[in-house]
């Protein structure tokens, strides 16, 4: 067997990049200039949208998971790097799905509660599990979960943890607790996520509240103390999967981030360190969902039957260090050459230490929902 | 707008008439299309209510409520980008002036190419741009790093402040400033400063008496330019500023793509536009008669 390749640091500063630019602003200006249904008349076409950092891209003479897929299936994909938010995403997709017009995308990478959102609306399609056999594969407890209660509508893509990466040369010391990010030293050097559950979750388990259950009541403090922290300077700013960028310019010091993504960048920025507080992180997952009106179900179900595949999912997740959803990953990073200590990495496969402390951010009602969406934006966006 | 001071005889008027409609007719078509209609549906819109939390419905309600929620809400941030556009004006004009003098009077047969110097890097994207600014003002990026070498400074900080918000937006300004002013500079006559210069004028009296005076159509309409964009820039407060220092523009995103508030939205981007015209329209209607604002 082949080593299993990584991602290139140059090729993922300038896609990166591109990738802020297109998110932040792909919403609106594309909105208006979308065209749907384009590309759905060709049924060997496969239009997949995922956010950066999130597959393996091969190198010279070792082609990554989307060309292999390509050369086994004969389907043609247009894999596209264009998420950097997930409530921006929706807001670029909304027009289209909401006037019951197919969208471009035919699988989309989007976290748990946006696909509950997308399940709830009927904006998405069934998908043709007898079609995906390697379903099979996948860790039972993601196979019916709470966002998707029959497994009928989503596929999980990589689940992961949402801590604090930090600089150890700028903070001086290793951190430990979400009070570390509110120290005086660390002054306009913090940043925080724009995904709601992401960052008032962590804030949440700091001040000892069940985010499995969460209420605007128990949010209460954590919004009161973020608020504090942006109107007297400490936090930098409030960013999407673009952090990683201020991460390695050096211009945070410390931030709210995602597991698989700091064990990417510290490749290449070794004094890059991910921890999980003690009071606890967010366990999250991003699933796989194919928008209504996709003319492409079959190779999506293609797609999904080929990343289950434990030999495929095992290079995947050595390209993104995430927690995979396919059983016998970790038997198979053991046997490959270069990759044994990623079978022991805790970030891949949490042990039950870690494991007790990682808690899901649980569903919140539509009233909820918009309570803490509406202070939420006001937070991180006006 | 375009009178001239010596009245054409009637026949020439009547002429000009007859062509006007149909020269007019595609401006007009244009304008009537994709502004004031777009424009006549936010009025409504603005006084709505939505239907659900994701839909695009909405349901109108006379609901002027929305009005004062966004001003309530968002007051603080309609203040701050006006204060912003004025600050990143005024620096533009600054940096744009000597510059549009040195290229009118000192420019010679380089001229053309320093005219294009200016507008040179505007041939790539906006977007690009600014956010190469927020590589160049990163806290380890070149111009801190100069910076911090100068002595008495301390520790300094630009990316994520409101000084690159400004920064940004008036760089992004800058060619709409120093176009109009070269083409207004032009208009003076070189022989008018050497009269001033017999008259026993210093160059300073020169500057105050003479050229600004001549110039002021290119101030008014490149400040116009630069102004009303950079009220309304989302892009600069995205990638340079921090949380404290978000503009008006992008309140509207969030209001419209984020929160789903598509009447609050409406509300706050046609305060926006009374906000701007009000000013405007008092310039045009005393410097655009006599065609001052067309340098």
């Amino acid at each position: 067997m082949t080593p299993i390749t990584r991602l290139s640091r140059r090729r993922f500063l300038l896609r990166a990049g591109l990738t802020a630019a297109g998110g932040a602003l792909a919403p609106a200006l594309l909105a208006a200039c979308r065209q749907p249904g384009k590309g759905s008349g060709d049924g060997k076409r496969l239009a997949i949208s995922n956010w950066p950092l999130y597959i393996d891209t091969g190198s010279p003479g070792e082609p990554g998971t989307v060309e292999r897929f390509e050369r086994q299936t004969g389907f043609d994909v247009a894999y596209s790097e264009d998420q950097n938010d997930a409530a921006a995403f929706f807001a670029k997709l909304r027009p289209d799905l909401a006037a019951g017009r197919p969208v471009q995308e035919d699988i989309v990478v989007t976290p748990y509660w946006m696909a509950q959102r997308l399940i709830g609306l009927g904006w998405v399609e069934q998908l043709p599990l007898a079609e995906i056999a390697n379903a099979a594969n996948l860790i039972p407890v993601l196979r019916k979960p709470a966002w998707d209660p029959q497994g009928t509508h989503s596929l999980p893509w990589q689940s992961g943890i949402t801590g604090i990466a930090y600089n150890i040369e700028a903070t001086g010391g290793e951190l430990r607790t979400i009070d570390d990010l509110f120290s005086p030293r660390l002054k306009g050097r913090v940043g925080f996520l724009t995904e709601m559950r992401d960052t008032i979750g962590l804030m949440m388990l700091a001040e000892g509240k069940d985010i499995t259950r969460p209420t605007y009541a128990d949010a209460e403090g954590a919004f009161r103390r973020l608020e504090a922290a942006r109107a007297d300077g400490q936090i930098r700013a409030f960013t999407g999967n673009d952090y990683q960028d201020d991460l390695l310019a050096g211009n945070f010091a410390a931030c709210v981030a995602w597991s698989g993504d700091v064990a990417q960048l510290a490749r290449d920025e070794p004094k890059l360190r991910f921890m999980v507080p003690a009071s606890g992180g967010v366990r999250w997952a991003d699933v796989m969902v194919v928008p209504r009106g996709s003319r492409h179900r079959e190779a999506a179900a293609a797609w999904m039957n080929f990343v289950y595949d434990p030999e495929n999912a095992a290079r995947i997740a050595a390209a993104v260090q995430y927690i995979s959803p396919v059983q016998g990953v970790q038997a198979v990073l053991a046997r490959t050459p270069g990759s044994e200590e990623l079978a022991t990495n805790p970030l891949m496969f949490p042990d039950p230490g870690l494991d007790q402390r990682l808690q899901s951010f649980g569903a919140l009602s539509a009233q909820e929902e918009a309570r803490f969406d509406e202070r939420f934006a006001r937070l991180t966006q006006a | 707008m375009n009178a001239s001071p010596v009245s054409p005889r009637p026949e020439a008027r009547r002429s000009r008439t007859a062509l006007g409609w149909p020269l007019l007719a595609p401006g007009l078509g244009w304008l009537l299309l994709l502004f004031v209609l777009p424009l006549a549906g936010l009025l409504p819109l603005s006084l709505s209510l939505p239907v659900d939390r994701f839909g695009l419905a909405v349901r109108f309600a006379w609901h002027g409520a929305n009005y004062t929620t966004v001003l309530r809400d968002h007051g603080e941030v309609l203040l701050r980008s006006c204060g912003y556009a004025l600050a990143a004006t005024l620096l533009a004009l600054a940096l744009a002036f000597p510059l549009a003098w040195l290229i009118r009077f000192r420019g010679g047969r380089w001229k053309p190419l320093l005219l294009g110097l200016v507008v040179l890097p505007f041939f790539t994207s906006y977007l690009v741009r600014t956010i190469a600014w927020s590589t160049l003002l990163a806290d380890r990026g070149p111009v801190l790093a100069v910076l911090h070498r100068l002595p008495g400074l301390g520790e300094l900080r630009l990316l994520n402040t409101g000084w690159a918000v400004i920064g940004g937006l008036a760089y992004n300004a800058l060619p709409f400033l120093v176009l109009p002013l070269v083409v207004s500079l032009e208009r003076i006559e070189p022989a008018l400063l050497e009269a001033a210069a017999d008259l026993h004028a210093g160059p300073l009296e020169r500057l105050r008496r003479v050229v600004l005076p001549l110039a002021l159509p290119g101030v008014i309409s490149g400040g116009l330019l630069s102004l009303i964009p950079a009220i309304g820039d989302l892009v600069n407060a995205r990638f340079l500023g921090g949380p404290n220092d978000r503009m008006i523009g992008n309140v509207v995103e969030s209001l419209m793509l984020v929160q789903m508030q598509l009447p609050r939205a409406a509300a706050l981007a046609l305060l926006l536009m009374l906000l701007l015209a009000a000013p405007s329209l008092l310039l045009l209607q005393r410097h655009g008669r006599d065609g001052a604002l067309l340098p």
